[in-house]
Parts: structure tokens; sequence; C-alpha cells
């Protein structure tokens, strides 16, 4: 991606009292992707987002959208942000619409026409005059969407969105955020504590644990990005065929189940090992390329703690 | 400036669209047509035909006293007395009655410490509740700069006490005219200046005692606006203001030997002290006074402000 970021994220610091929260966060994002924000609760993904909208105070470091600093130029910076923090919390004696007039008389330029728009675009034209008091959480959460995009922010955040949704309120939202990506050009910024979710939705992902960014990589890149393979050979006997790999691979990590032996090899080296197993009278069922779920590499990159 | 319009339109919307700004707003029309019914079923009619007897009796047991040793203030008090009611008996015009519109609309002004009282209940959850709802976090993310949407809220807060006054001026004239008469109705004010009656328009009249009552309000008001968003927390803040609005005058009244308490803002808020009663601690002046409630009121202001602004959001 060789534009320019829509946010930048230089060195971002977060001290409450003497405990440091965030420890320099360092990433950028771009016009059109969806960009995952990955960690197990407690790692600072609100902190950072509260961080990013200017409600709490940056210790260190520098918050840049589109080039403003939002905490020197708060008012520019936040004018291209739409977000929801935390659960999607509205005035829940108003009715959705005067929710919405509310938030619109705080930009300049929304119109009716816009709100109009907005409530169509997420679904709730049959119930926007109802009190929010009466909304579903699914509901709550396609109102708050709502009143994030009135302005027609060109970021959107979006913290734990999915959060209390049934699959197909998931999905629905999934959809949706792909859609502004892709067709309204948005950068769109999610944070979650599920991975599956996250594997579905972005195009990259930021794994966050205990305020310190593990890495920043492309869903695709991240599932398979080695030059080195787990490849599975099911083969008969297995203690034979063990003593073959140990003898040709000089570095190759094996290990072997009750039919089965998984080595870490290059693709390339395969063909060459099928010849010396089948000179050996191996019996050879099957070959097949392990790829890891982005769980597993999760797992891996943070060290085996679980998420969720 | 169309931008602070806004804001403010959406402070008034979140305080008359909740039940309980109804609800005080019932309560103070229920209590106006409670007085009213009071004293229509308790008070005697006066006698209306024998007015003139009745004050002239007055000034003579008032002519009395003054030969008695009392102290300078309430032989002035006597005095303004006594010119007032030779001023009626000259000019003809008749005292006003407790049971006429103008001496309702008179009465009925005491329940301007009520609307303070609601309208610090108001003061103290307008910011607080933001935070307890979740809903500031989705009001400071605009651009608006949290001064201006600490300003809107105190405008507003202002805006809904002054809305109360106006209910409680109407609701008394016209439920003063109704239960009394409307004859009364250009009945003027005796005031009584440098030692001179003068006639007042009974309206001017009842909006300065309103207006004299309003700076303590204004002054508590504040206080409780900030004590929520110094603490965040409405209950606290109303519960302190309250308090203090309503104990304030005894304490006051049991330290007034002490200088110091000059310098108390309820020493301060009465300024009533300087027109027809005696300054509370000897050299207390009306500019004094002022001046410690501009102190007060400026240091509230500040303090909201600074805390407001530099307060990490972490509801
Ligand atoms: N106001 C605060 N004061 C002290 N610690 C806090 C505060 N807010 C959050 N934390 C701590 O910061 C860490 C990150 O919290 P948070 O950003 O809410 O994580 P996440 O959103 O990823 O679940 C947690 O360990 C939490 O205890
Ligand atoms: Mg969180």
């Amino acid at each position: 991606m060789s534009q320019t970021p829509i946010v930048q994220i230089q060195n971002l610091k977060k001290k409450i009292g003497n405990k440091t929260i965030i420890h320099g966060l360092t990433f950028d994002i771009y016009k059109g992707e969806v960009f995952g924000f990955l960690g197990p609760n407690g790692a600072g993904k609100t902190t950072t987002i509260r961080m990013m909208v200017g409600l709490m105070g940056i210790t260190e470091g520098k918050v840049l959208i589109k080039g403003n600093d939002i905490s020197k130029n708060f008012k520019e910076a936040i004018s291209h942000i739409g977000a929801i923090v935390e659960n999607p919390e509205m005035y829940k004696f108003l009715s959705g619409y005067k929710n919405l007039i509310h938030y619109s008389r705080m930009v300049k330029g929304v119109t009716k026409e816009r709100i109009k728009e907005v409530v169509k675009l997420v679904g709730l034209e049959d119930a926007i005059h109802n009190k929010v008091k009466t909304y579903s959480l699914g509901m709550r959460q396609r109102l708050g969407i709502a009143q994030a995009l009135l302005h027609s922010p060109s970021v959107l955040i979006l913290d734990e969105p999915t959060n209390g949704l049934d699959p197909a309120g998931i999905r629905e939202i999934r959809h949706y955020l792909r859609k502004l990506a892709q067709e309204e050009g948005l950068a769109v910024i999610v944070s979650s504590h599920l991975l599956a979710e996250m594997e579905l939705m972005c195009d990259r992902i930021g794994i966050l644990q205990n305020g310190q960014l593990i890495g920043v990589q492309n869903i695709t890149e991240f599932v398979s990005g080695e030059e080195q393979k787990t490849v599975r050979f099911h083969v008969e006997p297995v203690e034979k065929a063990q003593r073959i790999f140990a003898a040709k691979l000089n570095d190759g990590v094996i290990t072997t189940g009750e039919d089965y032996i998984d080595v870490l090899m290059e693709k390339e080296a395969i063909p060459d090992i099928v010849i010396d197993l089948v000179e050996e009278g191996i019996k050879i069922y099957g070959i097949s390329e392990m790829t890891k779920t982005l769980e597993e590499k999760f797992l891996e990159v943070t060290g085996g703690k679980q998420v969720g | 400036m169309a931008n602070f319009i806004g804001l403010i339109r959406n402070e008034n919307m979140k305080i008359y669209r909740r039940i309980g700004s109804i609800i005080m707003l019932l309560l103070l029309v229920g209590g106006i047509i409670l007085m009213g019914v009071i004293e229509k079923t308790t008070t005697e009619k006066a006698n209306d035909a024998n007015w003139k007897q009745a004050v002239t009796k007055e000034i003579k047991e008032d002519k009395k006293t003054l030969n008695e040793k009392l102290p300078d203030d309430i032989k002035k008090h006597v005095k303004r007395n006594i010119a007032i009611n030779e001023y009626r008996l000259e000019h003809n015009i008749k005292p006003i009655q407790s049971d006429s519109l103008w001496g309702f609309v008179d009465n009925t002004s005491d329940l301007v410490s009520v609307i303070s009282i609601f309208t610090i209940i108001i003061a103290g959850g307008i910011l607080a509740s933001e935070f307890s709802w979740g809903t500031i976090k989705l009001l400071l993310i605009r651009p608006v700069s949290r001064t201006m949407v600490l300003f809107s809220k105190y405008i507003a807060t202002l805006l809904y006490a002054v809305f109360m006054l106006v209910v409680l001026f109407a609701v008394s004239w016209i439920l003063g005219g109704i239960l009394f008469g409307f004859e009364g109705v250009s009945a003027p004010y005796l005031a009584y200046t440098d030692g001179k009656v003068v006639e007042q328009n009974m309206v001017l009249h009842i909006m300065s005692t309103y207006g004299l009552n309003c700076i303590s309000l204004i002054m508590m008001v504040t206080f409780a606006f900030m004590m929520s968003t110094v603490f965040r927390n409405s209950s606290l803040a109303i519960g302190i203001s309250i308090f203090l609005t309503m104990g304030s005058s005894i304490a006051i009244q049991i330290l007034h030997k002490y200088d110091w308490v000059k310098y108390v803002l309820f020493a301060n808020t009465d300024l009533t002290q300087y027109t027809t009663g005696t300054p509370l601690v000897e050299g207390m002046t009306l500019g004094f006074s002022l001046t410690v409630l501009a102190v007060y009121f400026i240091i509230f202001v500040a303090l909201s402000l600074v805390v407001f602004n530099k307060r990490d959001v972490a509801a």
C-alpha cells in the first residue's frame, strides 16, 4: 500500500498513575481497509481507542487523523471520525430518531435527508421513532453505527461491535463493514477478543497483548506467511519413515502420530523425499500441506495464552 | 453560534423529555394551587370598607412604639411603616392583602426557594448522568470543545430556572385572579427609599423579589454544577448543595459574631440585608457582598472548566 495512511499512530503510550497501560503502539491505517484490533480482555484495546478519539489524554506519542493531531487539533481531527466506544449507549428516554437529531446538531451539514439515508442503511426504518429503551441489543448496535456514520466520516472506529449479537447479527455487521470499506472507501477499525470473527471481517489485524503490539499482518500472510510448511505424510511403517526423514532433512522438525508424520519442510523438497520413501519400501497413503488456522497462529504468537 | 444554539437545544431536549423534570414542574404548580386553596379557605375576608380605620390604628400603635427604647434598625422599619401607611390614607391606596391578586403572587414568591432546589437537582445531574448513562463517550467525540459542551449544559440549567420562574409567576397571577378577583390588578407597590414613599409597578416589585432570591439560586446551582463536574456523582452534588442551601441561614445566624463569617458565601447571598435589614457583620457593604459573590462564582466556574477539560473519560 503506497497511499498515505488516514490514521497514523506513533509510539502511543498511556500511563495511569504509575501503571503503564499502553506501551508505545505504532501502526498506520489506510483508506478502504478493515483493520482488526485483536487482543484478550484487558489488553488495552478500549484504552487505545479512547486515546484515538480524544476521550483520554495521551501520555506520550501521537495520533494523527488525516494529518491532524487529535490532541492539538481536536475539532478538525475528530470531524473525520465516527465511533462507538464500548457499548452503544444512547439516550434511552429518547427515540432513535431524536438521538440522531441530537448528534446531527453537533456537526455541520447533516440534513434530514442524510439522517433518513443512514437510518435506511442500518435498516432501522420501522423502529426509528420508538424509544431506545425498547430496542434490542442488535438494534442499539445498529443505531450506534448510524450515529457514527451521520457526518460521513473517513474513519469508522467500532469497539467490540459484535459483543452480545447473535450469529445472524454478527454476519450482518461483518457484511456492512466490508461494504463500507470497499464501496465507500472508509477506513474501518474494529476491536475484538474473538479471533474467528476477525479472520472473516478484516484485511489486516494488529495483535495487542498487555498493551503491546505483537504484530500487524495481513490476514492471508498471517495464516500462511512462511517459507516452510508443515507437511503431513500418512505412511506405514511410521518408525522406519521417521528414520529416513531424520537422515534426509538435517533441520526439519518432526512429530509423529499414530499413522502419520508431520514434517516442517520446504515445499520444493517434497518430490525428492517421496522418491526416497518409495525406494525404502514405505507405503504412502497421503501427503497434505497443513495450513495453520488463525487460531493456532495466534496462540503461537501470544505464547499460548487463551483468548476469549 | 448556530452550533452553540444546537447544543442548548440538545440539552433542553434531554431535560424536558425526562419524567423527573416534568414531575418537578407539576410539583411547583401543585404547590401554588395548594397555597391558593389554603389562603382561600383559612383567611377571613378582610373588611375592605374599613381599611382606613385599620391603617389609622396601625399608625397610632407604630408611633407609640417609636417612643420606646429600641434598636435603630427596628425604629427605621417602624418609620417606614408609618410613612407608607400615611401615604395610603393620603392617596386612598388600599393595602395589599394576602387574599388579593398581588398579595397572593407576593406570597408564592417564597416558592423561588423550591425552584432553587429543583434547579440544583437538574444542575447536579446534567453532566453526571451522561457519565452514568455512558453517553458522555458519544457526546465528546464531536467537533465541539468540552468547554462549549459544559457551557451549553450550564445555560440550559439556568434556562430551566427561568422557565420555572415564568411558570411560578404566570400560574400565581392567574390563580390569584381566579380565587381573589382581578380588580386589584392595577394596585401599585409602595416603596420607601431615602425617606420618601414612591409608587412602583407591582410587576416590577415581584420581579425584584424574584431577582433577589435568584442570587442564592444562581450561586447554589453553580455550586451543584461544579460539584457534579468534579465528583461525577449527582446524588453527592445534589445532596450537599441542598443541605447547604437549607442549613446555611441557621449556621450563619449562629456564627455571625465572628468577623470571618463575612467571607462565607451564604453570608452574602441575601442582599436584602442592605435594603431593608441590617448587614450581618458590621462593615459589610453591598459592594463587598457583590465582590465575594463574584469571586465564588469565578472559582466554581473555573474549577468546573479545568476539571472537565482535563479529565480522562473512562465511563
Ligand atoms: N481508568 C483506568 N485506571 C486504571 N487502569 C485502567 C483504567 N482503564 C483501564 N485500565 C486497565 O487498562 C488495561 C486495559 O484495559 P482496556 O483498554 O479496557 O482493555 P480491553 O478493551 O482490551 O479489554 C486493563 O488492565 C485495565 O485494568
Ligand atoms: Mg474493551
